[in-house]
């Protein structure tokens, strides 16, 4: 009788002995390992949270005296504006630039391509600081039909503020990026589905708003719900051309008080607060864009939480 | 790809196409749906050549929405089903006759109920096509395409992608279709099925049409090798039956 090679180091019943077992009545095994891991990591984190709490140079008391303070509120409310508007801008410009590069028309695609290359290519601070300082390119910036009448100019100066070059530098960033996303999502979807809404006499416009789109919308929401928390975070890049962002406005009082970490700690919560509710929201579209398909927003870090067992 | 092809349907028939995969049975139906291109030749349905118009003497491709317009005329059931996952059943029913005939929803509606009953469904209007069988999901297909109240219905592999035991209740909804009336052209490779619905049967091979005639002439004495060896291929053991059975590895 051949034995494998654990039978060698465990002692492992054989069915010859005759002793009837039933695996029902194993107790579970322990895994020491585990246990000690997690006391050793809750021994760590006890030590951090002492660490964060009772050094007296976190000086929480300044953290909870500015962290509603009206300058940094006002900062805040301007960081939320920015992100907003450069959300909608990256989607009214993004979902054109998706479409563009899946267009028969090869003078679409390149256009598409070649937005994507450049806007992608080119660091969003870069963009900010060369769009704030527009004016040395253009001093008037004039709407009319090329080689023909103009019909208004404005002084660049006055046109480009830090807002709008804020808003111009991240939000044409955020497009070519946005567009990348949009275009993986629509051509995630079966071709089987275009080919179904084409024999039942469905016209282009029809088939694409109703069948593609909303199937695409569920490999969309994810990837843009990371995108949009990246980018609340981008929107600290634009306090280099003085937008009274949230960073700002706490760079504004320490450079007056000193109490330069607390006053980081101010922003870093309202950063922190800003990227959880777009987290939360980013949960609830999935759920929202996952009709007639198995809900693919799983537990984040408890129970339904996808892990990588190998035992 | 597809070599001269000539085949003529006539109303109330039921033409079956066989050959081995890779000849072509696939790509004639999408073609005669408008959804590939022929690059020679005519496809004509009830009198009207498919795909193009006359302009200044010359032929020329109809735009999109001209094409959809006859498209409204046939109704394809596919290998995959490609039901709508978005859309539940009942709406998977009505899309086509609302969106692309003008049909008023509550008559569509009412139609698709009907439908769905004829195809032993009546009680599943509500569900999305994730919580439906294989067999399910394809009858819902047939009931989607019936809705369209076409000249002509293209079933391309229909049962192909079904578990065996589920193959029965897909052609039997076809078999009824077939006493009816309805005007059928259905890739398939369910012999004993054809043998039993089809007038015509064709067997193509590398794109051609080698044999074309009634089913039982064609399959009981096959004229050409070729025809002969995919019969025989097809009823070699151990696929005796025309159903291929999963064979279950484990004891």
């Amino acid at each position: 009788m051949i034995r494998s090679v654990a039978a060698r180091r465990r002692s492992i019943p054989t069915f010859s002995e005759g002793v009837s077992v039933d695996v029902a009545t194993a107790r579970p095994r322990v895994h020491l390992w585990r246990i000690g891991a997690t006391v050793l990591l809750l021994l760590l984190a006890a030590r951090f949270m002492a660490f964060v709490l009772f050094t007296p140079n976190f000086q929480w008391d300044v953290v909870a005296q500015y962290v509603t303070f009206p300058t940094v509120l006002h900062g805040l409310v301007v960081t939320i504006v920015i992100t907003l508007s450069c959300t909608g801008l990256s989607i009214l410009i993004g979902a054109p630039i998706a479409l563009f590069r899946l267009s028969p028309l090869v003078a679409l695609r390149a256009i598409g391509a070649g937005y994507v290359w450049l806007f992608r290519g080119l660091p969003a601070l870069v963009q900010i600081v060369f769009w704030f300082n527009l004016a040395y390119l253009l001093p008037r910036v004039a709407l009319g039909i090329p080689f023909g009448p103009t019909f208004a100019s404005w002084s660049t100066n006055d046109l480009i503020t830090p807002f709008i070059a804020a808003l111009l530098g991240l939000g044409l960033t955020e497009a070519a990026y946005m567009s990348e996303i949009i275009r993986a999502g629509i051509l995630s979807v079966d071709p089987g589905q275009r080919d179904a809404a084409r024999s039942l006499g469905l016209g282009p416009t029809k088939t694409f708003f109703q069948i593609i789109v909303p199937q695409a919308m569920p490999f969309i929401v994810p990837p843009m719900g990371s995108q949009l928390i990246g980018l609340a975070k981008s929107t600290s890049l634009v306090s280099v051309v003085a937008t009274t962002d949230l960073l700002f406005s706490v760079e504004v009082i320490y450079s007056r008080t000193f109490e330069v970490i607390p006053l980081l700690l101010v922003a870093c919560f309202w950063y922190l607060v800003l990227v959880s509710v777009l987290f939360g929201v980013q949960v609830y579209l999935e759920r929202r864009f996952s009709r007639g398909r198995e809900s693919n927003a799983p537990g984040w870090f408890g129970r339904r939480a996808p892990t990588l067992d190998l035992s | 790809m597809l070599d001269n092809v000539d085949l003529d349907v006539h109303e109330g028939e039921v033409v079956v196409v066989i050959g081995p995969s890779g000849s072509g049975k696939t790509t004639l139906v999408r073609c005669i749906d408008q959804l590939q291109p022929i690059d020679s030749g005519a496809i004509y349905l009830d009198d009207e050549l498919l795909g193009f118009e006359m302009a200044g003497g010359r032929l020329r491709p109809l735009g999109e929405l001209d094409v959809a317009a006859q498209r409204r005329r046939m109704a394809m059931v596919f290998q995959q089903f490609n039901l709508f996952p978005h859309r539940k059943v009942i709406d998977n029913v009505t899309i086509g006759p609302v969106e692309s005939k003008g049909q008023s929803p509550a008559d569509a509606i009412r139609n698709a109920r009907l439908l769905l009953e004829r195809v032993g469904l009546g009680d599943k209007l509500e569900c999305y096509p994730r919580q439906l069988s294989g067999g399910q999901q394809q009858r819902v297909a047939i009931a989607r395409a019936l809705a369209m109240e076409p000249r002509v219905i293209l079933f391309d592999e229909p049962t192909s992608a079904l578990d065996a035991e589920l193959v029965g209740e897909v052609l039997e909804v076809i078999r009824e279709l077939a006493r009816d009336g309805m005007t059928m052209i259905v890739v398939t490779h369910e012999l004993r099925f054809a043998r039993e619905v089809a007038n015509r049967c064709v067997f193509m091979d590398h794109g051609r049409i080698v044999e074309e005639g009634p089913t039982a002439e064609v399959l009981n004495r096959p004229g050409s090798e070729r025809l002969r060896a995919f019969l025989s291929e097809l009823l070699s053991p151990p696929a005796l039956s025309a159903v291929p059975e999963k064979r279950d590895q484990t004891r």
